[in-house]
């Protein structure tokens, strides 16, 4: 009998969380690097309310900048990608501003915000906002000017274009772009509560890494990862649902365009 | 041609007038001075550091680290994401892992890199290579991809052999994308080890700026971004210059 690949696939897996609970114990792998699944798994319920508090506090910072981050970025996404001539005055600028390590930003929020939870609100919105953009404007220049035309010629008002037309197509540009804003602003939310912070899940894994608890930190690392991907299931859902109520409409309006 | 000089014109102008923005605003007291210096200010700041000797250890620190993580990340990445695309049964087995691995925060793992390695020049190269081999993989997935299977198999049938056809036809047909991934890998390389040097080092520029922000001293905070910023967007559009001539040689056969 030979495996499929899925089968090789999820047997990895559980050989990487045996070895991971196995090699540390055996001590083939130091402890301080590697704690065992065990070990993280009761460091995390053992300190559940201390999580729950700093994860909420991270959720809350996490929120607020998406909203700047994505609603910001697909905004100004959608209007560069639809005017020909601020795409070429801007995209060029912005996309070499994506070279730019963004990190080295941090220090300077922290400098003018103080290090609560402005400074990581500021820092997790500007770390999303271009790449929601740059995914945005170029999504948005894939759309069939076609449906536009047809749309006009059929004498659809700019308000109608705009709302029956472009936003409708634009969607599942827009959901994907959503996808890799959203989890930059995470990990810019965590990454600037481990550099100064006083609160929140990135903190913790700071104060437990002096402290030298690895299975406190790794508890911590878990539940940042379960957030990145909770999140990525989300937009997933959604794009999903999206994309079958644009079937729908397509299989709907087919005869509708056969008869007119 | 007039056109796009018009272009490239007007994007000076925007500059210029963000670059005004930033000099007049602190002067004119519409923004405080002490949060943000003018920027005659910060490059006076920076044409100091650039001549500073000291300044200038710090530099090497952090690029001898990103070279020696970009030098390990690249090739190991690109091999072993060749490898996996061009096996059909691999493939299947390592794409949705290699997937997983790229969608997760990699920045979040960086304290256990302390805790096995502790703070040292390995340390940072290793993270910086851990934050980079993943996109490198992918990019050499999506080269594979772009290999067109009767391009091979013509060359084949002329009787071309094995080397013959990696060089006139997988190098030929991967190199844009490979580029691409030099290009990503570069960026993500030194966002890893400045984050690693801000989060705990005894050196380098990361170092410095981390240091200066807990000081408050902005003119320098601003002048060390000035750098690094300048160093990031000179390498990228170097590659992009690159790819461009790439392109045109590729668009005249």
């Amino acid at each position: 009998m030979r495996l499929d690949a899925t089968t090789v696939r999820r047997l990895l897996i559980v050989l990487l969380i045996v070895a991971w609970e196995v090699l540390p114990q055996a001590g083939l792998v130091p402890r301080l690097f590697l704690p065992p699944v065990s070990a993280t798994v009761a460091a995390l319920w053992g300190s559940a309310p201390e999580y729950a508090y700093h994860l909420w506090v991270t959720l809350q910072e996490v929120a607020i900048s998406m909203l700047f981050a994505c609603v910001g970025g697909v905004a100004a996404g959608l209007v560069i990608g639809n005017s020909v001539r601020l795409r070429q005055l801007l995209l060029p600028l912005a996309s070499a501003g994506f070279a730019i390590p963004l990190v080295i930003l941090y220090p300077l929020f922290t400098a003018w915000f103080g290090i609560g939870p402005e400074s990581k609100i500021v820092f997790a919105s500007v770390y999303g906002f271009l790449p929601t953009l740059l995914g945005t404007a170029a999504g948005v220049q894939t759309i069939d000017r076609h449906l536009v035309t047809v749309a006009r010629s059929l004498g659809a008002s700019r308000f109608q274009q705009i709302t029956r037309v472009f936003l409708p197509a634009a969607i599942p540009t827009v959901l994907s772009s959503l996808r890799i804003g959203g989890a930059l602003v995470i990990v810019g939310v965590t990454v600037a509560e481990m550099l100064t912070s006083t609160a929140g899940i990135g903190f913790l894994i700071s104060r437990y890494r002096t402290l030298l608890d690895s299975p406190h930190v790794f508890a911590a690392i878990l539940l940042v990862l379960a957030m990145a991907i909770a999140f990525d299931w989300l937009v997933q859902l959604i794009e999903r649902r999206v994309a079958g109520w644009q079937r729908a409409i397509r299989t709907e309006q087919a005869p509708a365009a056969a008869y007119s | 041609m007039a056109a796009r000089y018009e272009t490239a014109l007007i994007r000076l102008i925007i500059i210029a007038l963000l670059f005004g923005a930033w000099e007049f605003a602190p002067r004119a007291d519409l923004v405080n001075a002490r949060l943000l210096p003018p920027a005659s200010e910060v490059f006076t700041v920076f044409f100091g550091l650039i001549q500073d000797p000291g300044f200038h250890g710090h530099l090497a620190t952090t690029l001898q680290q990103t070279l020696t993580a970009f030098l390990i990340a690249v090739p190991v990445g690109a091999l072993l994401g060749i490898l996996i695309a061009e096996n059909r049964f691999a493939g299947e087995v390592f794409k949705p892992l290699v997937f997983f691995v790229f969608s997760i925060p990699k920045s979040i793992f960086l304290p256990m890199f302390i805790l096995a390695f502790g703070i040292s020049f390995w340390q940072k190269v290793a993270f910086g290579v851990f934050s980079t081999i993943f996109i490198v993989m992918m990019t050499a997935f999506a080269a594979v991809a772009s290999v067109r299977s009767d391009h091979i198999r013509v060359a084949r049938s002329y009787g071309a052999n094995l080397r013959q056809i990696i060089a006139r036809v997988y190098l030929p047909s991967m190199t844009p994308v490979l580029l691409e991934a030099v290009r990503l890998a570069m960026i993500f390389n030194f966002t890893g080890i400045l984050l690693a040097e801000m989060y705990a080092s005894r050196a380098g520029v990361g170092n410095l700026i981390g240091t200066w922000g807990r000081g408050f001293q902005i003119p320098q905070i601003m002048a060390g971004i000035v750098t690094v910023a300048g160093l990031s967007i000179l390498f990228n559009e170097l590659v992009r210059w690159f790819e461009r001539r790439c392109e045109h040689w590729r668009g005249d056969r």
